[in-house]
């Protein structure tokens, strides 16, 4: 059933695609239809491309893991859109540019400048790519029993064949639709489920207690190698071997193996992960292994994520598709209403997962809880619709902002990075792109998805922020102040994360600091930018190239 | 019936690209539509105007998105006061922040028109 479902989903985006583009007739049509697209509409698409699967799965699995504080995941995905309405998305509309690069070299004029923004772009979007592969690999592992790495290839191949056979045309009306389809999938589930519990399991979740002995035999499946340390004697069945009680120690869980607790026996432990429910979980602050700087932690998940939206490629390109900087702005502030309502609801899955579902943190399999939930309320064929129903939409999200991230990587590549391009090269771009993201994604499977989208997020608050926001408003900033205030912010933010994957993470505020730079990296760029451009001097057209972005077309119409 | 002109139909980044197709170099200096001193004068007290009610419209949202998790930081009893049954904390995170952000972000696209249709005048 849930195969059927994920495939259904994959065919509608292909039908709609092919039915928007069969209802143009012309290129003129295409080009009006365009600018006919009404705020809402668009911002429904741009709501569609922006809910990826770590909306969909990944803030519902860091409750579960991290506690109430991750919810603030997001209020953050949702303030960027405050921040996009009030500083980027009208000005950058009247550009005319469609990519942070195109931007860069109309308003500065500097060739290096697109190119070190094209870099950006790259590492972007495969800091976003990774977590969307890794998620639909899990779904796919989850729902059919197959190891990750074949989740992961099945997932990559879907969508390789989705951009072969002609991927996300007439993409407002795809988008619109996968919003819809997405926030119907996630909100509806999420009301049975509250709906389906017992009032003690609600009771529960509004209470909750840490999670320190199994209340029922628990099966925990292990899908990968997971250390476990047992503090008591732990009666436990491994993989239908005969039951034994495991002495205290360390013990490796292999991948594959089912390990069985017997009611009441005590939960173990797991390297860098905390049960669900304790004091530390409850707080509503983001406090990540008990580091031990609440507030800080909260604090640079907020920032990356409200400034980095913004420069997120793939949302760019579809303010676009608004009339004018008018229209541009309005799509932005619809936008925030649409994600409002979907972001109410995560904190359904993750509580109630809590609940119900807590010895998910032992086999860092927090980011399964949205679609393992269903079967674990009800075992008969209602579930098992409602599985489907949640698999399917985390396979929209997973596919909706993986075509859009992966066509903006492969444009930077194609004609931003390397000259003359070509559609052909264009799609082999797409492709190899798509299978150097699934070999990325497969080593990924430990990390989080929420925690890697927020890296992206980081990384674009860092880069593309302070570009956008001193190009818009600064008429003094400068070609050589953007490229080394850039440089500045992408080696601070992508450089101290990419060591962390290397490194073992430093104890308290500087696994903060390291982890989540944005707090310091992105005043950092904005500082070395402005610095910079005051010791050179702006050509004598750069004033005249900042106003004309905020010359308003209510003057044009009045004409 | 009579015979269009068939052009391919893609998406903004391909067409972009194809755009770009064989000149191998991209339009050089910014292109810079003239402006006529009027226009100028506009977009000057445009920029003054928009940029005033940007930066209020961030500081509140710095207030709010700052200012809420350090008051949840330094008033832990806000998790033990409960309305219907839900951490009065909880809900300064699960709920509160959403209508606040709609809000602001509906007041905020209004004064950005306001100021277009008043031509940047105070």
């Amino acid at each position: 059933m849930t195969a059927v479902a994920i495939a259904l989903v994959v065919l509608a985006t292909l039908l709609i695609g092919a039915r928007g583009v069969a209802a143009i007739r012309s290129t003129p049509d295409f080009l009006v239809a365009s600018r006919r697209i009404s705020p809402t509409l668009n911002a429904a698409a741009v709501s569609g491309e922006y809910l990826s699967a770590a909306s969909f799965l990944g803030v519902a699995g860091l409750v579960v893991k991290d506690g109430i504080g991750a919810l603030w995941y997001g209020v953050g995905f949702t303030a960027g859109y405050i921040a996009m309405l009030a500083l980027v998305a009208a000005p950058m509309r009247r550009t005319g540019a469609l990519t942070v690069p195109d931007f860069a070299e109309a308003r500065l004029g500097s060739a290096g400048l697109r190119k070190l923004s094209a870099v950006a772009v790259l590492v972007i979007a495969t800091l976003y790519l990774v977590p969307q592969f890794k998620a639909a690999g899990l779904v796919l592992t989850v729902v059919s029993g197959t190891p990750y790495w074949v989740g992961v290839v099945v997932a990559g191949a879907a969508v390789s064949i989705t951009l072969a056979l002609g991927g996300m045309r007439a993409a407002t009306y795809v988008q619109a639709f996968q919003f819809g389809l997405k926030l119907l999938l996630f909100i509806v589930p999420a009301i049975w489920l509250v709906l389906q519990v017992s009032p003690d399991t609600r009771r529960e979740a509004l209470s909750p207690v840490e999670f320190t002995r199994f209340e029922r035999p628990t099966p925990v499946e292990f899908r990968l190698d997971v250390e476990l340390t047992i503090t008591e004697p732990t009666p436990v069945t491994i993989s239908g071997r005969p039951p034994q009680v495991l002495p205290p120690g360390e013990y490796p869980a292999e991948a594959g193996s089912t390990w069985t607790f017997a009611e009441g026996a005590s939960v173990p432990g797991v390297e860098g992960a905390l049960p669900p429910g304790g004091e530390g979980w409850s707080r509503p602050l983001l406090d990540p292994n008990d580091a031990g700087y609440p507030l800080l932690a909260t604090l640079s998940v907020l920032v990356a994520t409200v400034l980095g939206t913004m420069g997120l490629p793939h949302i760019i390109v579809r303010f676009h598709t608004s009339a004018d900087g008018r229209g541009a702005r309005r799509t932005a502030a619809i936008t925030v209403a649409l994600l409002s309502a979907f972001y109410l609801f995560p904190v359904v899955y993750g509580l109630l997962g809590a609940v119900l579902l807590p010895e998910l943190f032992l086999s860092a399999g927090t980011d399964t809880v949205v679609v393992a939930l269903p079967a674990r309320v009800d075992s008969g064929w209602v579930g098992s619709l409602f599985t489907a129903m949640l698999s399917a939409g985390a396979f929209a999200a997973f596919l909706a902002t993986s075509l859009g991230l992966l066509l903006a990587l492969s444009g930077a590549v194609s004609h931003d990075l390397l000259p003359g391009a070509t559609v052909r090269r264009l799609r082999l771009t797409t492709l190899g792109a798509a299978v150097c993201v699934v070999a990325l994604a497969l080593p990924s499977a430990y990390l989080d998805v929420g925690v890697l989208v927020t890296s992206a997020f980081a990384v674009a608050a860092s880069t593309f922020c302070p570009l956008l926001v001193l190009g818009i408003w600064w008429s003094r900033l400068t070609a050589r102040g953007a490229i080394v205030g850039m440089v500045v912010g992408l080696v601070s933010s992508a450089g101290v994360i990419g060591l962390g994957f290397f490194l073992a993470p430093p104890p308290g505020l500087a696994a903060i600091l390291l982890g989540q730079p944005a707090l310091w990296s992105v005043p950092l760029a904005f500082v070395t930018m402005v610095l910079v451009s005051l010791g050179g001097r702006p050509p004598a057209w750069a004033n005249a190239a900042m106003l004309r972005l905020h010359l308003d077309e209510t003057e044009r119409r009045r004409r | 019936m009579t015979r269009q002109r068939r052009v391919a139909v893609a998406s903004p980044q391909t067409r972009l690209a194809l755009a770009r197709r064989g000149t191998g170099v991209r339009a050089d200096l910014p292109h810079l539509p003239h402006l006529a001193p009027a226009d100028l004068e506009r977009a000057r007290r445009m920029h003054r105007a928009q940029l005033r009610r940007a930066l209020v419209a961030v500081a509140l949202l710095a207030a709010l998105i700052i200012g809420l998790p350090a008051l949840l930081a330094v008033l832990p009893w806000l998790d033990e006061i409960r309305i219907a049954g839900v951490a009065v904390s909880w809900l300064a995170v699960a709920v509160l922040p959403y209508p606040a952000l709609v809000l602001l972000a509906h007041w905020q696209l209004r004064r950005a028109e306001q100021v277009e249709q008043s031509g940047g005048e105070p």
